[in-house]
């Protein structure tokens, strides 16, 4: 499903004509130019392409870097071969290939579907074994696993004759020549780019992208990071099956170190100069590293020269260029780690900037145009709410020895703000975590409408509409205001249909950030940052919203107008508020009840009046006297 | 029983030197939270040296010292010029600049000197066997196991009685805090690469001996098994690297010499197969506990 | 001794600490005070070179130290105790003494851990047990004497008293009164702002960022109004 699926597949789709016919142009241009020469050279580099835009979709929407993609293309590549050599080239090469593989016989199409759902397969597994490893953006576990899957499938092969031909024979075969036409690779390319495209648009795409950005805050936004993870390495390893099927084919022959230590190097080398977070980079890097390369195996032969550098006598031997362009990789790799890690490009998307050139010019003329850039109306308060009721009893907490909560109780009721005050380390934040499952209670309950939700995971709770926001700030960085509000959309699509959803542009429009809906988040000042966090939590259309200090490092104005935005988007979602703070002025302001924590319990309870005047708050607040 | 007892201390010769190459990884990653692929590289560098050592017709006794300061020369050398520049970077970019940083080494290997491979002649004793019982025991495995023994002594002293050592301990512990504490950051940083490239250099003394040989790439084989044992121990811990690195050595033993001859031969297979279903079952390593998650 | 003007520190685009400008006299105790999330540790941590601030200029002794890192600043003679504590749990009593006089000479090192044993008699009966198997308040203990061990001219402390019992909270006040009895020169974030005031020669109101009332110790505590100052209203 899309966000809006006509504005959102077009753009893609587009795009993907044009840096097609780019790409593809760039490369005939050269192979004109040069002759059949570079023939070869091309058909490698749009083949290459193919694989780094597969393994662009597992890296740069999940943000787990990967070694093990082009494990999963060597067992695609000898499924590949194995079905798609004919019975009578098996029986001299492998005569003993298990299940009866020497006499099977399909055709090259059918091999490559037979490859990709292998591969597939395969991957579901150890999808599940990343999922258990609690892959995420940056994990070391999740990268060693996929280093694993290199190595064994590389171990595997080299151990494997009866199969794979060993180390050194290999696969060697005319499956009915080589491939004789471009035609199957530029529909994979092309297929590729459209995929890599329209899932970064797609729910699946979007969710995994905020879970990249900050998983914690995406499980927060009912987004279960595991499950799109899944997706996008499925896609991901359907797209690189494919690629390394074509390598297998154009090659005509497959040894185990085809898809090893150097294809890996080669193929995330590409992935990262053009930028891993975009389609367009990875596109970009291809072309780039490809162009590298030619330029340093031609610059070690004699008679070529660019900008007056070349080769002046002997031509270097071909091992020594072979050797020069490893060097380039390796020092690309480096060098752009420690300039410019985000890559060329960055997250700058080809189709994204087509968008915001001509996307007014979309089908639907100018009056729609016009409508949709128009802020919208004000939203009106809900009128009746479904009545929900949030109790938690008794909970105790503790971290090692330390007691954080020691029988705390709370209620709260849809249509009430509830205040929590209470000193540094009162135990508020914790409360908080225990509610939104993120902390398991030692003991004590909690129920969401009598229903017993204890240690139910936070992602589950988001989507029972207990909804938080954090206390520093955990926005999807990249992404734009707009996609950070569609992200918990997404989510209220599909899991709150109960509740009355609330348009994504009003929501922004009520928290005064119409004018920066398409900047990215991470260029926001604090205010509006903060203000989105509460826009972001609203979208889901919640039962309950839990806000973690939403005025810190406010000044006292902005403070005041947080007040009334918090009140008003509670009314606009029908929702019930806790909100934490050390401000007791916004506090008072804001609730209708409050709780005082102090050193893990609930030192006082009641109106405004009521906690102010207590001796015990004034207390906590200002610290006790002497105690003898 | 017997074969269990000859099974132990193969394992322990092979172990020790795992167990070097692990904590010399475990050190680096304490202070900079740095995965380092690149810890293979010092022993291509040194194999090198020992190859142009070699072809001078020297002995092993200059050769030995030499590998050694070549691996601390080394390390502290890739420190400055690459990681020293990607300090507190993402986990993403620090796990690619090592990558990148082995490419770059075993690349100017094959560009400067050639892709074959380069042998020097090896000590005679490190062949020979003795008999203890009815166990059969390589001189050379002896020698590892001691000397691993002693360096391990040594670095548990300089860890705790040093100044250095408790600088050391407390940037793993505590980066901020310890620099209130007025812990120089570079200097604990640059110690710790160098006695990292010791201790690798100690290994590499060992592991270029049976070996008798280098090529560009012979990094890859102790730099994984660096890296997996000091996955194996839980990364930050010194102590869970020294035991991973004696487990990785053990279990290779025991599956070479248990499994059936048909896949004995994919040994270092099943040896990732069982790392990566530690990783999904354990992803925290065998000895740290989990962290709380901090919001 | 130290003087503060100006100083502004954010976290990306959050100002957490605004324009503040504060002095501390030489063999003064000094009070920062303030509701969480005021700004105080921001402060402190700015002070002591663990964060870079955006604007101001922080001179101590007459010398300018702004954004100096916070192993140059110790060794200028300004120590910090970490808000939590953040002791070394891993290693023993004596270690973690010895980590804080890393700056100084062997035989100053030895001499001041002999007095560390003298003056915190908790500390010398655990002297070789990890760090991580004290309490609350005896961690503090350490915390503060291994701040000591180099010898500071001027110690800043975070939230001394956070997370402990009343009566250890005592013992906490009761020894930074006798450290100021020694003559030595404090700042001292609290939140237990009653007792703060009791011991301080001065102190500091902290408020969204900013320094909101300053005065003597005993006057700002009488302020009727300083539950009104520090809760904004």
């Amino acid at each position: 499903m899309f966000p809006s699926l006509g504005r959102d597949v077009a753009f893609p789709v587009i795009g993907s004509v044009l840096l097609f016919s780019a790409f593809v142009g760039a490369g005939l241009i050269y192979q004109n130019w040069l002759g059949g020469a570079a023939e070869r050279l091309v058909t490698v580099m749009l083949i290459d392409a193919v694989i780094v835009l597969g393994i662009q979709i597992y890296v740069g929407n999940t943000g787990v870097l990967s070694f093990g993609h082009i494990g999963f293309g060597a067992i695609a590549g000898y499924t590949f071969a194995v079905f798609a050599i004919s019975p009578a080239e098996k029986a001299k090469r492998i005569p003993d290939a298990p299940f009866g593989l020497a006499e099977v016989d399909v055709s090259s199409t059918a091999a490559v579907l037979i490859a990709v759902l292998l591969t597939v397969a395969v991957a579901f597994v150890i999808g599940v074994g990343l999922a258990r490893s609690g892959a995420q953006s940056g994990a070391v576990s999740a990268t060693v696993i996929t280093l694993a899957l290199l190595f064994v499938t590389h171990e595997v092969a080299r151990n494997w004759p009866e199969l794979t031909g060993g180390e050194r024979a290999g696969l060697f075969f005319p499956i009915g020549g080589k491939l004789d036409t471009r035609a199957p690779i530029y529909i994979a390319l092309f297929g590729a780019l459209v995929v890599a495209r329209v899932y970064a648009q797609s729910r699946s795409g979007r969710l995994a992208a905020a879970a990249r950005e900050d998983n914690l805050a995406a499980r927060a936004m009912g987004v279960n990071p595991l499950v799109q993870q899944m997706a996008a390495l499925l896609i991901s390893v359907a797209v690189v099956s494919v690629g390394a099927s074509l390598r297998v084919y154009e090659d005509g022959s497959l040894l185990p170190q085809n898809f090893f230590f150097n294809y890996t190097l080669l193929t995330l080398v590409m992935l990262i100069v053009g930028g891993r977070n975009s389609v367009t980079g990875a596109l970009l890097g291809v072309a780039v590293m490809t162009a590298g390369r030619e330029l340093a195996r031609r610059l070690g032969q004699d008679g070529f020269e660019i900008f007056g550098i070349g080769l002046d006598g002997e031509p270097l031997d071909w091992v020594f260029r072979e050797n020069l362009q490893t060097v380039f990789l390796g020092a690309s790799m480096l060098g752009f780690m420690i300039l410019r890690p985000s890559g060329l490009l960055g997250d700058w998307e080809f189709d994204e900037w087509l968008r915001s050139r001509f996307g007014r010019f979309r089908a639907g003329g100018r009056a729609k145009a016009a409508a949709a850039e128009s802020r919208p109306e004000p939203l009106p308060e809900l009128e009746s709410v479904e009545p929900s009721v949030l109790e938690a009893h008794g909970i105790d907490v503790s971290f090692g020895g330390f007691k954080a909560l020691s029988d705390v109780g709370l209620i709260a009721r849809s249509g009430e703000v509830i205040g929590i005050i209470g000193p540094n380390g009162a135990g508020k934040t914790t409360m908080v975590n225990v509610i939104t499952g993120l902390v398991e209670p030692s003991s004590g309950k909690f129920s969401l409408n009598g229903d017993d939700v204890t240690s139910t995971p936070t992602y589950r709770l988001a989507r029972l509409g207990v909804v938080r926001t954090f206390q520093n700030l955990r926005l999807f960085a990249a992404l734009t205001v707009r996609e950070n509000v569609e992200v918990s959309a997404l989510i209220a699509a599909s899991h709150r249909q109960g509740r009355t959803l609330i348009d994504v542009d009003s929501v922004i429009a009520e928290a005064d950030l119409w004018e920066y809906r398409d900047r990215r988040a991470r260029e926001l000042d604090y205010g509006n940052s903060r203000r989105l966090e509460l826009a972001r939590a609203a979208a889901l259309a919640p039962s309950f919203l839990l806000l973690d200090e939403p005025t810190s490092g406010m000044s006292d104005l902005e403070s005041a107008e947080m007040i009334e935005q918090v009140r008003h988007m509670a009314a606009t979602v029908g929702a019930g508020v806790l909100v934490i703070d050390h401000d007791l002025n916004f506090i008072t302001g804001v609730s209708d009840r409050i709780y005082v924590f102090d050193h893990g319990e609930v030192i006082a309870h009641g109106s405004a009046e009521e906690v102010q005047a207590d001796p015990l708050v004034r207390a906590a607040y200002l610290g006790t006297e002497r105690t003898v | 029983m017997i074969e269990l007892l000859q099974n132990l201390i193969d394992g322990l010769g092979r172990g020790s030197i795992y167990a070097l190459l692990a904590l010399g990884v475990a050190v680096v990653f304490g202070v900079m939270h740095l995965l380092n692929f690149a810890h293979g590289e010092l022993i291509t560098i040194s194999g090198y040296a020992a190859y142009a050592a070699g072809q001078q017709g020297w002995s092993w006794y200059i050769i030995a010292p030499l590998i050694v300061v070549c691996a601390v020369v080394s390390s502290l050398v890739i420190e400055r010029v690459a990681f020293s520049r990607v300090r507190g970077e993402s986990d993403f970019t620090l796990l690619l600049t090592s990558f990148g940083v082995h490419f770059v080494v075993s690349a100017v290997f094959l560009l400067y000197v050639s892709a074959s491979v380069k042998t020097y002649p090896r000590p005679g004793w490190v062949t020979n066997t003795y008999s203890l019982g009815p166990l059969n025991i390589e001189v050379f495995d002896t020698v590892v196991i001691v000397v691993t023994i002693i360096t391990l002594i040594a670095t548990t002293m300089l860890l705790q009685r040093t100044m250095f050592g408790l600088a050391l301990r407390a940037a793993s512990a505590d980066f901020d805090t310890a620099r209130l504490m007025g812990v120089k950051s570079d200097s604990v940083i640059r110690g710790a690469f160098a006695l990292s490239g010791l201790l690798a250099g100690i290994a590499g003394v060992f592991w270029l001996m049976r070996s008798g040989s280098t090529t560009p790439s012979a990094g890859i084989d102790p730099m994984l098994k660096g890296v997996l044992a000091a996955l194996i121990g839980g990364l930050g811990s010194l102590r869970g690297a020294v035991l991973g690195g004696f487990a990785l050595g053990l279990a290779e033993v025991l599956l070479r010499s248990r499994l059936p001859d048909s896949i004995a031969s994919l040994t270092e297979g099943v040896v990732f197969v069982l790392i990566a279903l530690l990783f999904i079952f354990r992803p925290q390593g065998l000895i740290t506990v989990a962290h709380a998650e901090r919001v | 001794m130290l003087e503060v003007t100006g100083l502004t520190t954010k976290y990306g685009a959050i100002a957490a600490l605004r324009d503040a400008t504060l002095t501390v006299g030489s063999g003064e105790v000094v009070g920062l005070i303030g509701p969480n999330g005021a700004g105080k540790t921001t402060l402190l941590n700015s002070i002591a070179g663990l964060l870079k601030p955006s604007a101001g200029r922080i001179s101590f002794e007459g010398r300018d130290v702004t954004g100096h890192p916070p192993e140059r600043l110790l060794l200028s003679g300004l120590a910090l105790v970490p808000e939590h504590r953040r002791i070394f749990t891993d290693m023993t009593v004596e270690e973690n003494l010895k980590i804080g006089g890393s700056t100084q000479s062997g035989a100053n090192r030895t001499q001041d851990l002999n007095e560390m044993a003298e003056l915190f008699t908790v500390l010398r009966s655990k002297w070789n047990t990890a760090a991580g198997f004290l309490s609350g308040g005896e961690a503090q203990q350490l915390a503060i004497a291994r701040a000591l061990m180099s010898r500071p001219r001027l110690l800043m402390m975070d939230e001394p008293s956070l997370g402990l019992a009343p009566i250890l909270v005592d013992a906490v006040f009761e020894l930074i009164d006798s450290l100021r009895q020694q003559g030595r020169t404090l700042l001292v974030v609290e939140q237990n702002a009653t007792r703060m005031l009791e011991i301080a020669d001065r102190a500091y109101v902290l408020r969204s960022g900013e320094i909101v009332a300053e005065g003597a110790g005993g006057e700002l505590g009488k302020h009727d109004d300083l539950f009104g100052t520090f809760i904004g209203g």
